[in-house]
């Protein structure tokens, strides 16, 4: 059994950058030491905690208190005093480390949020007239429902629980037998090939380690393939109940005593198992335990936007940080994939459940409800493909939100047996937080109603409602980026959520009613966009809603002046509420618009020392600076020194063991060389996954290109994706309008630059002038690069000859 | 002063090569490094870039009852070498006749040199058992054994630890016995299987870092420079700094 050596990272430049982020991060860093901290210290060490009669008189106090300051009715200056007094606070207590001081912005946070919404409930609801009333009712409810999820998502994440790995007894006699299963339906063989050959490099007794690939599909290029590399190929002769039917079928025939659970393109780390079998042997009643599912490609957000690894994506928060949460509650849902089971305990819930289609979720609750636990441990250590295109990832999100919302009707959370109030209250928000699309929508609208149809949904002075919703809205901004931040950055998740808004809104609907309709769906992965282009069928309800607030922004400035014009203040609040709504609807346009994407393997970024041999027979010493399933991109020492076409060996290391592919040279510029492996045997392909996606420390460094998360730096970003939607949309639509022109009529476009076009977009990013060529390397057969330094980054342009 | 003996139980293993090259990392580090050829190719100084006429060396000096004085020669690549002069039969049979008469030849030779104390010398000798071998055994602080990851090398592990067994390690002042494999190549099945092996046997005695086979290094020769000068970037170079660094911590250890 060879221990994990992870590899050190020498390379100067990546080092002092790291530094260079260390030293920023550190300016921003909050206090540590301090009168307050002082303080607080001797007031968490008081005596009294320790009587029960204190507590209890202490609460009492705190609850008056709350309520108090909750429902006294103020006057506007009143109002505003306390709301300004209350920021500055927080503002204040925001530059302290550590969970004492989250504590108590979240208990500001909750105070100002149910502030508003009891003015709002008790004083601002005219029901005289039922314009006025039903819209007024239905915000209201989408308030509610708000208000809910954050009390529900700061109760989850209060105490991320931050489980590290349990160690494994040095006798590897006592280590249990695993199954490792990975699921397959219709994907091709070649998504399925390295996650089979990375589990067949776990580290972990032979005799106790089994691979079975559980294909659905029943293919005979899967049945050869599993038996030339010796794991047992596993079919059943139907397809009921999809993943969780096969998964099932599947236990029937094995004896593991765990089961350790894959998606067929979740490429495992050799660690795996070590990582997270220790704490089964810990706890006899743990009956599972979950790692992240980290994605090595941008999901469509990502890549649409263009912020791979900068903005934490849409899951990050997930894996990042309600996980973690629930953990403390022992709440940690299953996710179907990078998961260990105890086979034991999932066979005593019946198998993974079938009953709806995120059976994940469900056979976690089972367990929950049967007085078992589970557990996750937040280190990567299996990495897969994100959904390519945004139909696909809409897609699999209404899968998602049907299936919770399913749960939520044939096996709620908050009643029934065996789950403790906490846990009740975590699967809640969960399932919750499913049903955003009607709110979602609501707010996305809202202002309409008053700047057409004058309806006074908000019954009160616009500097009222302002002295009242800024504070709540501020606070809780203030709160979840201090308590999310590393997982998500401010204003994004309102990005998240208004793009997805439309589409889980019918089927969770459809869901709570009659959860047994509709079909479940899988999704497609490991497809190409060949051209940019504007996603019109996703984008369609956003467009409309689009359309309509800018009519509505219209009539605002006209009521501002000319016509209706004697509620100037509330025009003008509605006005800033449409103006931010279409700031989001440009981003979702921005998200629409689908980039291209060039390459059918991803290239995964890296920093591992390598070695070329060259056809003369001299070795050089390189690095390699990314992986594809093909190919490998190296940073040499020199110009030069690989010419295009030319026949290498490349050896690449894990601890001093070496392991070498012939490959042949496909790029070369400057002291970017790019090769791609050439008639490798499957020992190699075993060696070469094992040296590059399967290793230990692979997805360790994956978030040190992230900027800190500071709530105006948010918002700024998605405005600054909002204008670039606008951007597409025009393009777009000047198209279509172009192209429906009768024929002969020719759309001129002036050349730029004489003979230069832009055919790609400006491609920035942080690193050397030689990871952006590389980067970049790609697009260089159809273009020359330019590239810029400007300030720390360096920018690059393609630019294609006009011939 | 600590002494480095290079040794290798068979010819053509590159002894040489690494003994020159080792010197040379060893020197980029710092250290004051000289070079001794013990070796009657007399070619070590071929590699530092020497005048291939001159024909001057220790066998000459020997001879002349002179000291090794006047034949230390500075390279331009930080370190200082006596080569072993190109001499007629008649001149290396006397003088290994000589050599077996005085077994403490070698030891007084040197310790009349001037001496840095954290300097090291390091000794190049001839393939296999013989007079120059037993007189830089019976002195040497440290062995670094040259072996090629072939089954010949191999075979001759245990008449190689017979020999340190005879001379070094009784001795107070030896600090131990290293190997390292030259000319290695991963994509040969026997090389990695004979690293292996050798590992098993040898444990923490095997440097972690085999030099690797390039071609660079005898390019570098014909250049009569050292292979970090000649192609700084070659694997070779990086296996034989890190060769360099693993063997001063072995020292380091020892003297403190």
């Amino acid at each position: 059994m060879s221990k994990v050596q992870p590899e050190k990272n020498p390379v100067s430049s990546a080092g002092a950058q790291r530094e260079d982020r260390r030293s920023r991060s550190r300016e921003q860093s909050r206090y540590k030491f301090g009168k307050l901290n002082e303080y607080t210290t001797a007031m968490i060490e008081w005596y009294g905690w320790e009587h029960r009669y204190w507590r209890v008189v202490v609460m009492l106090v705190v609850l008056v208190l709350f309520v108090f300051s909750m429902t006294v009715p103020m006057s506007l200056a009143v109002q505003s005093v306390y709301a300004a007094t209350m920021l500055v606070i927080a503002l204040f207590l925001r530059r302290y480390t550590g969970t004492l001081f989250t504590l108590v912005m979240v208990v500001f946070s909750v105070n100002q949020s149910s502030r508003y919404l009891y003015w709002r409930m008790t004083e601002t609801l005219v029901l005289d007239n039922w314009v006025d009333g039903t819209f007024g009712i239905i915000l209201l409810l989408a308030e509610i429902y708000a208000w809910m999820v954050l009390l529900l998502g700061y109760a989850q994440t209060i105490w991320p629980l931050k489980r590290k790995p349990e160690p494994m007894p040095e006798d590897t006699a006592l280590w249990p037998s695993v199954d490792i299963y990975i699921t397959t339906y219709d994907e091709p063989l070649r998504v399925v090939r390295p996650t089979v050959l990375a589990a067949l490099a776990i580290d972990w007794p032979r005799d106790r380690l089994n691979i079975y690939l559980l294909d659905d599909g029943r293919r005979e290029e899967f049945r050869e393939f599993a038996e030339s590399v010796g794991i047992t190929h596993l079919t059943r002769d139907n397809n009921f109940h999809a993943k969780a039917g096969n998964i099932n079928a599947a236990l029937t025939k094995t004896s593991g005593e765990f089961v350790a659970i894959f998606d067929c393109d979740h490429i495992p780390a050799r660690s795996f198992l070590q990582m997270t079998m220790g704490w089964f042997l810990r706890d006899s009643k743990l009956g599972m335990i979950q790692t992240p599912h980290h994605f090595l490609s941008p999901d469509p957000f990502e890549r649409n936007l263009g912020t791979f690894r900068r903005v934490p994506n849409e899951g990050e928060l997930f894996y990042g940080l309600i996980q973690d949460g629930n953990d403390l509650w022992n709440a940690t849902f299953f996710c179907g994939s990078c998961a260990v089971t105890r086979r034991s305990i999932l066979l005593e819930i019946g198998g993974v459940a079938v009953e709806t289609v995120t059976e994940d979720a469900h056979t976690a609750l089972k367990m929950h409800r049967m007085g078992y636990t589970t557990a996750y441990i937040s280190i990567p250590q299996a990495a897969g493909l994100a959904t390519e295109s945004l139909s696909a990832h809409v897609g699999q999100r209404i899968r998602w939100a049907r299936g919770m919302a399913q749960i939520f009707r044939v096996d709620n959370p908050l009643f029934g047996k065996g789950l403790s109030l906490m846990q009740r209250l975590c699967y809640s928000n969960a399932m919750l937080h499913f049903f955003y699309g009607l709110p979602r929508i609501i707010f996305l609208t809202a202002p309409l109603s008053y700047l057409f149809f004058q309806a006074h949904i908000i019954n009160a002075e616009a500097l009222i409602i302002a002295a009242y919703a800024i504070p709540h809205l501020a606070h809780a901004n203030l709160t979840n980026s201090r308590m999310q931040g590393a997982h998500r950055h401010s204003f994004w998740a309102e990005l998240y959520e208004s793009t997805l808004a439309w589409y889980i809104l019918r089927p969770t609907l459809v869901a709570l009613i009659d959860p047994k309709f509709g079909k479940f769906n899988v999704t497609a992965k490991g497809g190409l966009v060949e051209k940019e282009f504007l996603d019109w069928q996703i984008g369609a309800p956003y467009l409309i809603m689009l359309v309509l607030n800018i009519a509505g922004l219209l009539t605002g400035f006209v009521r501002l002046f000319w016509w209706n014009s004697f509620e100037a203040q509330t025009v003008i609040l509605n006005l800033i509420w449409t103006i931010y709504n279409l700031v989001l609807l440009g981003a979702t346009m921005a998200v629409a618009t689908e980039a291209k994407q060039v390459r059918a393997n991803h290239r995964v970024n890296c920093n591992q020392k390598a070695m070329l041999k060259l056809n003369g027979g001299s070795r050089v010493v390189c690095r390699a600076s990314d992986y594809s399933e093909g190919g490998l991109g190296l940073i040499m020492p020199d110009a030069g020194m690989a010419p295009l076409h030319s026949e290498v060996r490349v050896s690449l290391f894990m601890g001093v063991r070496e392991f070498v592919f012939p490959a042949r040279v496909v790029f070369a510029r400057d002291t970017v060389v790019g090769i791609e492996f050439e008639d490798l045997s499957l020992q190699q392909q075993m060696d070469l996954v094992q040296c590059t996606l399967a290793r230990a420390d692979a997805w360790l460094d994956w978030t040190d290109n992230r900027v800190v998360d500071r709530p105006m730096k948010g918002l700024q970003e998605i405005l600054f994706h909002s204008m670039k939607g606008y951007g597409h949309l025009w393009h777009y639509l000047m198209k279509r309008v172009g192209s429906t022109r009768p024929q002969g009529v020719e759309d001129k476009k002036p050349e730029q630059d004489g003979f230069y076009q832009n055919i790609s977009k400006k491609i920035t990013g942080k690193g050397t002038r030689e990871t952006m060529l590389h980067r970049l390397s790609g697009f260089m057969e159809k273009g020359r690069v330019v590239l810029q330094k400007s300030g720390n980054f360096v920018r690059a342009r393609l630019v294609r000859d006009r011939t | 002063m600590t002494v480095i003996a290079v040794i290798s139980p068979k010819g053509g293993v590159g002894k040489t090569t690494v003994a020159v090259n080792l010197a040379s990392a060893m020197a980029e580090n710092g250290r004051v490094v000289r070079l001794v050829d013990m070796d009657p190719q007399n070619a070590l100084r071929l590699h530092l870039g020497a005048d291939p006429g001159d024909v001057n060396g220790l066998v000459h000096q020997t001879l002349q009852q002179s000291s090794w004085y006047y034949t230390e020669y500075d390279s331009a690549y930080g370190v200082s070498f006596i080569p072993y002069g190109r001499v007629s039969e008649v001149e290396r049979i006397t003088f290994e006749a000589y050599l077996s008469q005085t077994p403490n030849w070698l030891r007084d030779n040197i310790a009349e040199l001037d001496h840095d104390p954290a300097g090291l010398t390091i000794i190049d000798t001839p393939p296999g058992p013989s007079v120059y071998v037993q007189q830089v055994l019976s002195i040497a602080n440290l062995v670094l054994v040259v072996m090629i990851p072939d089954a010949g090398s191999y075979a001759t592990l245990p008449a190689i630890e017979g020999l340190l067994d005879y001379y070094c390690a009784h001795r107070s002042d030896f600090y131990g016995s290293y190997y390292v494999l030259n000319q290695f190549d991963a994509e040969h099945p026997l090389n990695r299987d004979i690293k292996n092996v050798m590992q098993n046997t040898l444990g923490e005695r095997l440097a972690p870092h085999s030099i690797h086979r390039d071609e660079s290094l005898s390019e570098a020769l014909a250049f009569q420079q050292p292979a970090a000068n000649y192609a700084p970037h070659s694997q070779a170079v990086d296996d034989l700094a890190q060769l360099a660094v693993w063997l001063e911590n072995k020292v380091a250890r020892v003297a403190r």
